[in-house]
């Protein structure tokens, strides 16, 4: 029997990767031999405790570091090519820009960047500035806001080309009950324009709101992936299944 | 190109605005201005002195400048991160590196020119007092080093990208940078020393010569473009000099970038 062949968004075939800790040899495993599919369309959590292999796994997408074995690739194309980013919007944890350019001249480079014209450019700009609430800061320098402001310009830095993959690391991280709700409304309209999300988070209460398909992962081995609303089916409470799935790991959680 | 333009362009805002470089601005004016005073106290070659005291504030300002806001630029990108906004975007390393290199360039071109125009004024305002001791005085010549040491400067930069490229803190970079700058600047005359020890009587063994003579093709030869002294006497600098000494800082410079590019090729940013 044949199937038809969709290519999925995100591709991650076997991939481990290994960390040298410090100046001795040890080596801490911080993936093993990960694989997962996520279609377009979808949002997709990425659930783990600290330190399971969660931002490893996104640097690995962005091409930011390498995996030892194994392969990733975006929209078909392998990772390591530079132009599935123009597709792909990514924010990194914690994010942090240049001190001493606004939100508006950094938007200007992640539009210029990813090829857009000047027009296109202040278009995107205006709407996300809007978006995520900063509009009154737009020419004021990066060293000036606040954590929750940078994370909401890295939001609109990550969206500016409109991507089709959006890599979310930890997006609610850092952002008090208002922001949260903000970048929760734009994922649910992200999802509703057919992009495929992809986002880390230890918060359980929002891989449930926004997931279509959750993966848990811990020590650098994804434990189980289904579908949200299959998974608490089996089980009241997503807690439940995650606190079991790190318990049968063996309790690998870093605190 | 076009995905060069915009990083060169974030890279020159961010150093520009950087406070460090109010700092420098402010050093130089005063050492400028301290050309007057001097000239006035010294009463004796007074063309030469100020002109050389102009030249030398230039060339240490600009040294200042790639030291602490160069070397400071490319260091927090990678301490904080920062490197990801560019990375994530389709952008390959290379082109990371030279977008980032032509930012630098730019904002040590903007730099020494506005330096210059203070310094032409302060060499101007001593003429205008003690023209008698202006005899052999040449504008060219003048002009003629300051793009000397914009050139050195340029590639004193491109060796930082270098030392940058493969080592974990900023501080490794700055270290290796000076001992580069403090050996460029010497070597040509330790290795006519070591070559021809005979001339000063002493005796040199064949290893150092060699040690030395490795040094003089490894570490750049930063002495070929400090013409200062030629400015301040007015002794003309033949048209092939300029040729060998331009070419020899472009591929010096084209040279440092490129095995910058190759190092950061594989270098990983978790």
């Amino acid at each position: 029997m044949e199937r038809v062949k969709i290519t999925p968004m995100i591709k991650i075939e076997g991939i481990s990767k290994e960390f040298k800790e410090g100046i001795g040899s040890r080596k801490v495993k911080a993936l093993e031999d990960l694989t997962l599919d996520i279609h377009k369309g979808e949002v997709f959590g990425f659930l783990g405790p600290n330190g399971a292999g969660k931002s490893t796994a996104i640097k690995i997408l962005i091409n930011l570091i390498s995996p030892d074995t194994g392969h990733a690739s975006i929209m078909g194309k392998d990772v390591m090519d530079k132009d599935t980013r123009r597709h792909c919007g990514y924010l990194p944890e914690n994010p942090y820009f240049y001190d001493y350019l606004t939100a508006e001249e950094l938007l200007w480079f992640g539009g210029k960047a990813s090829g857009l014209s000047s027009n296109v450019i202040k278009e995107r700009t205006n709407e996300l500035l809007n978006k995520v609430n900063l509009q009154a800061a737009r020419k004021r320098q990066l060293r000036t806001y606040s954590k929750g402001m940078v994370q909401r310009a890295g939001i609109a830095l990550a969206l500016i080309h409109d991507p089709d993959v959006v890599i979310l690391d930890e997006p609610m991280s850092g952002l008090d009950p208002i922001g949260r709700k903000m970048v929760g409304d734009i994922m649910m309209e992200l999802k509703a324009q057919g992009k495929t999300i992809f986002f880390s988070s230890h918060i359980l209460t929002d891989i449930e709101r926004f997931c279509d398909r959750v993966g848990i992962i811990v020590s650098g081995k994804l434990r189980l992936v289904d579908r949200l609303d299959s998974l608490l089916s089996e089980a009241s409470t997503l807690e439940e299944i995650f606190l079991r799935e790190v318990e049968l790991s063996g309790g690998g959680v870093e605190v | 190109m076009t995905v060069l333009w915009p990083i060169a362009v974030i890279t020159f805002k961010e150093g520009i605005r950087n406070r460090a470089i109010y700092g420098i601005s402010i050093f130089a004016f005063l050492l400028l201005a301290a050309n007057l005073l001097i000239s006035n106290m010294i009463m004796q070659e007074v063309g030469k002195v100020a002109v050389d005291m102009a030249l030398a504030t230039i060339s240490f300002t600009g040294l200042l400048l790639v030291l602490f806001v160069g070397i400071n630029l490319m260091a927090k990108d990678l301490d904080k991160k920062t490197i990801y906004m560019v990375l994530s975007r389709p952008i390959s390393r290379p082109q990371y590196i030279l977008g980032k290199f032509l930012g630098m360039a730019l904002l040590i071109l903007t730099t020494i020119s506005i330096l210059s125009i203070f310094a032409i004024i302060s060499i101007f305002m001593v003429k205008l007092s003690y023209p008698g001791y202006f005899p052999r005085f040449s504008w060219p010549l003048i002009l003629l080093s300051i793009s000397f040491i914009t050139i050195s400067l340029i590639l004193l930069s491109a060796l930082t990208f270098l030392f940058a490229s493969f080592s974990s803190t900023s501080f490794i970079t700055l270290v290796l940078t000076i001992i580069s700058y403090i050996i460029g600047q010497s070597i040509m005359d330790v290795k006519a020393l070591v070559e021809a020890p005979q001339a000063v009587g002493i005796k040199v063994s064949p290893v150092t010569v060699k040690i030395v003579q490795a040094a003089y093709y490894i570490f750049p030869n930063l002495s070929i473009f400090d013409i200062k002294l030629q400015a301040a006497h007015g002794l003309p600098i033949s048209l092939s000099y300029i040729f060998w000494a331009v070419s020899y800082g472009v591929v010096y410079t084209a040279l440092a970038i490129i095995v910058a590019s190759v190092i950061f090729r594989r270098r990983e940013f978790p």
